[in-house]
């Protein structure tokens, strides 16, 4: 247990590694630049059938995000939102707003009790 | 610390030689563990024992190899991002106490995990972006849906011992100041379950991190090619597989010196102390190899279900009985 630390300021740390961090992507910079193969060939771009949107974007797909994260993995929120919101039945879309609104203003009505009798 | 010392650790000790030379040793043990459990022998002939295979397919890959292109794709922004990715990785090793020329501070986790953790992935997220494709596409989509709940579970794994050991201490949430004392949470009976909840979070949120099975599904072979790194070739694919070898040794040396707490009960300047670190990181390494064999891969809304469980869930629970008990 003789490993001794020493007390630095945080920001002279955050300063350190920064400037560490420049240092060293200026040396990988100048080594890859010398290392690196020059040979670059432009080949046709293969889209397996897709619209060329798909690469155009800089960005990913809103619809591969939603499938992959709404959809799939929070399933019961999804289903909860079609089952309960979206059924396609304005009373049920009613009912369930005027619920959630219902509790919201008890808590409101509740916290301005609670803030006047702390007063 | 002078301009000489911040040089020598930047570039030759923890810094980018050491760093890049155990990047590739690792590479050699993965596979070569790896090769093992399947019966098969692994690399063999370059170098004795076929130690120096990494190396040779990296610098094949960087000088032989050429770069396809397509009329959408950006190099220049994809190498800039991956070698951005590499320094923040070779920064972030100052501030572990492998480092002889301590800059630790109070606080200095916090820069640590931004370094090693939040820059190398969003790095790899623009360079995959920069090189798009269909593939590229759905990779990335998938490596942000895994990155909403692996993040969150290596940074709460990692937190707690780091808030658990250096609460009472006059360097709060400090790497040096963890490593010397997290052992004691080990032997202390009440924190002992705490430390194996973190433990069992931090081998699945690393093998998540690092997208090895079962969590291979943004980067999915045969499904989706090669996921979000599909479109590198040559030198931009030897950067990306640097980038992912030195990212798998940063993350097991955080585990090795914030969990298991690096040459504790020894100190580094023993012999004893060093043997441990060693042990120690090949034990970590060992794990996340068997795992990486023993699984299959598991779809999408599979792995997010199991991070949250097995990932997420012990790492948040740690953190309420670490909370309890620091102020209770």
């Amino acid at each position: 247990m003789t490993h001794s630390y020493s007390l630095n300021d945080p920001l002279v740390t955050t300063i350190l590694v920064f400037t560490s961090m420049s240092v060293s992507f200026l040396v990988l910079l100048i080594i890859y630049q010398s290392l690196k193969s020059r040979v670059v060939r432009e080949t046709k771009i293969y889209l397996s059938g897709e619209p060329e949107e798909v690469v155009r974007e800089a960005s990913p797909s809103v619809g591969n995000l939603y499938w992959g994260f709404i959809k799939k993995f929070a399933r019961s929120i999804f289903n909860t939102l079609i089952n309960k919101v979206q059924t396609g039945s304005i009373h049920e879309w009613f009912s369930f707003i005027s619920s959630w609104l219902g509790i919201l203003i008890l808590l409101a009505v509740l916290m301005s009790i609670l803030y006047l009798l702390a007063r | 610390m002078d301009v000489f010392q911040l040089l020598f650790a930047t570039l030759i000790f923890p810094g980018l030689v050491f760093l890049t030379a155990l990047s590739f040793l690792t590479q050699y043990l993965v596979r070569k563990l790896s090769a093992r459990m399947q019966r098969r022998m692994g690399p063999k002939y370059v170098g004795p024992v076929g130690i120096l295979q990494p190396v040779y397919d990296f610098l094949k890959l960087l000088r032989a190899k050429e770069l396809l292109k397509t009329r959408y794709s950006m190099i220049r922004a994809a190498e800039i991002s991956l070698l951005l990715g590499l320094s923040s990785l070779v920064a972030s090793m100052l501030l572990l106490p492998l480092n002889v020329y301590s800059v630790g501070s109070p606080y200095d986790f916090l820069i640590f995990f931004y370094m090693a953790s939040i820059w190398p992935i969003i790095m790899i997220i623009i360079a995959s972006l920069s090189m798009p494709g269909p593939y590229t596409s759905v990779g990335v989509s998938r490596l942000l849906s895994i990155l909403t709940v692996s993040e969150p579970a290596f940074f709460t794994g990692l937190l707690v011992p780091v808030a658990l050991a250096s609460f009472d201490t006059n360097a709060p949430l400090m790497i040096s100041a963890t490593a010397v004392r997290v052992v004691n949470l080990w032997m202390n009976p009440l924190t002992l379950p705490i430390m194996i909840l973190v433990t069992i979070s931090l081998i699945v949120a690393v093998q998540s991190k690092l997208m090895l099975p079962p969590f291979n599904i943004p980067e999915a072979e045969q499904e989706i090619i090669a996921g979000y790194e599909t479109e590198f070739s040559g030198p931009l694919l030897a950067l990306a597989i640097l980038l992912h070898d030195m990212d798998t040794v940063v993350s097991a040396l955080a585990i090795v010196y914030l969990v298991l707490g690096g040459p504790a009960p020894f100190s580094h300047a023993s012999i004893e102390g060093v043997l441990l670190v060693i042990l120690k990181y090949f034990l970590v390494i060992t794990v996340a190899t068997y795992v990486k064999n023993v699984f299959g891969r598991y779809r999408i809304d599979q792995a997010l279900v199991l991070l949250l469980k097995y990932g997420l869930m012990p790492a948040v629970i740690a953190g309420v009985l670490g909370s309890i008990y620091l102020y209770l």
